[in-house]
């Protein structure tokens, strides 16, 4: 795989070399080598991968949506301080392409808002709302792989009964 | 994303607080940009107090900092130097294309975004210095010819060999004089290389076969590179050179496990040697030449 990306990073030099007419702003060559990557690797053929990844999101939103709106004491700043990389990048492959990317550029590579709108080639509004939409399922990820080997069921189970109130009576009926 | 719970709770009428039900649908995907200070003043203050009033926006603001706090202590992943060398030396190859032309390939169907992309991305950046500074300083391809003949048959480039062979042999003649004293010494201009991959280690004047030359040490990646500067008349004397360079070129020759690239410079010509593949000092000169004729201003 790192051949691979050595192989599309070349690639990239390559036509970014050809077609330097096209740069119009030197000082933004970092971005438009960025979006010349892109491009490249929008040729490669992931897109059967993604689908089948799709199904999944609704698991890492139910994860994430069960972090939100619990009310335990666990702490999300220091779950996601103790993530060793290996976990990062575990949870960063669970993303959708569209928001995974977004969320790389902002905090790993440290783009700004506009920078990734040019890169990716959104408009900026749709940058803000898939870096929001992409860490909530970051962190539904990240709930998810620390559930370990329990999967859908369970955490349906787990809302079940806080649904049901932490007493014991009543429940049932409604 | 249901479980926003108001302060005000029982006080509000229905449409209002379906009014604010609406906004927080809107203001959560917005939550994001405001962790990172990315909003209007009007829009943060909006949010501001939206926040006050909503617990679960409080918490996924939290998530929000926590996950960037996280992913900024992830390391780049650095590019391999050896991928720096591969890429220079496939631009130095390629032919400046009158139009832009990049068919679409396969040979990347095997990503999985998007750990792939952190590594290109970053590898990338890398290479991007030196792509930058190629681009930079093109101004024309930079053809490659190789010699045709044997290199013994060359006079200028077998002296150059065995010059090259003498000094390696032995320890470098030393830093004992300086540029400028290496240059007054000759009547040609000496042109160093401006490569940032190099560093010049030392300067010396010698004479090949009876004719002056300056010899510029350098290190390059663990390697030691010679450059050979010698007159206009000199380079061109044999007619192997006028013609691999004619193009306005290098020329490259192989001996042994010695590569030379050579081409003229400005009333002179600078052959480069070195024991390390052809394909990485054809590189190393193509560069060389392009950055020399972009600081002349040339065509």
């Amino acid at each position: 795989m790192r051949a691979d990306a050595e192989d599309a990073v070349q690639e990239a030099c390559g036509r970014a070399w050809l077609g330097l007419d096209d740069l119009r702003d030197p000082t933004r060559v970092r971005a438009w080598l960025y979006r010349i990557l892109r491009s490249v690797l929008s040729e490669s053929d992931e897109r059967s991968a993604r689908r089948r990844q799709l199904v999944s999101i609704t698991r890492l939103e139910e994860a994430h949506d069960e972090l939100v709106s619990s009310d335990g004491d666990m702490v999300f700043e220091e779950v996601a301080a103790r993530l060793t990389g290996e976990e990062v990048h575990a949870a960063l492959q669970q993303l959708p392409d569209d928001f995974a990317t977004v969320v790389e550029l902002h905090d790993i590579d440290g783009f700004k808002y506009q920078e990734i709108a040019d890169i990716v080639g959104v408009p900026i509004g749709t940058v803000m709302s898939r870096i929001s939409r992409g860490r909530r399922l970051l962190a539904g990820a990240v709930m998810a792989a620390r559930s370990g080997a329990r999967d859908v069921s369970t955490i349906h189970d787990r809302r079940a009964t806080r649904r049901g109130g932490s007493g014991t009576t009543g429940g049932g009926l409604r | 994303m249901t479980d926003w719970t108001p302060l005000t709770q029982g006080s509000e009428d229905p449409a209002e607080r379906a009014a604010r039900e609406g906004q927080h649908q809107v203001l959560i995907d917005l939550l994001g940009a405001y962790a990172d200070r990315e909003l209007p003043p009007e829009t943060r203050s909006q949010i501001d107090a939206h926040l006050v009033g909503c617990v679960s926006c409080r918490r996924e603001l939290a998530i929000h900092n926590s996950m960037r706090r996280r992913l900024e202590l992830e390391p780049p992943v650095a590019a391999p130097p050896a991928l720096r060398e591969r890429i220079i030396a496939a631009i130095a190859a390629t032919p400046v294309p009158i139009t832009s032309t990049a068919p679409a390939s396969n040979q990347f169907a095997l990503f999985r975004r998007p750990l792939v992309l952190v590594t290109l991305a970053v590898a990338g950046i890398a290479v991007t210095m030196s792509a930058a500074s190629f681009v930079r300083h093109r101004t024309e391809s930079s053809a490659v010819a190789p010699l045709a003949t044997s290199v013994a048959s060359v006079p200028l480039l077998r002296d150059v060999l065995t010059d090259y062979r003498r000094v390696v042999a032995g320890d470098l003649p030393g830093r004992a004089r300086d540029l400028d004293a290496v240059r007054s010494a000759v009547a040609f201009p000496v042109e160093p290389l401006d490569d940032p991959s190099v560093r010049l280690l030392a300067a010396w004047n010698t004479n090949l076969n009876g004719d002056p030359a300056v010899v510029l040490a350098y290190r390059w990646n663990d390697r030691i590179v010679l450059q050979y500067v010698v007159s206009e008349e000199r380079f061109f004397q044999h007619p192997a050179l006028r013609q691999a360079v004619a193009g306005g070129g290098v020329l490259t020759a192989r001996d042994g496990i010695q590569s030379i690239v050579a081409w003229p410079t400005s009333s002179a010509g600078t052959l480069l040697i070195a024991d390390v593949p052809l394909s990485q000092l054809r590189a190393l000169g193509s560069a060389a030449l392009l950055a020399g004729k972009a600081a002349r201003g040339a065509p």
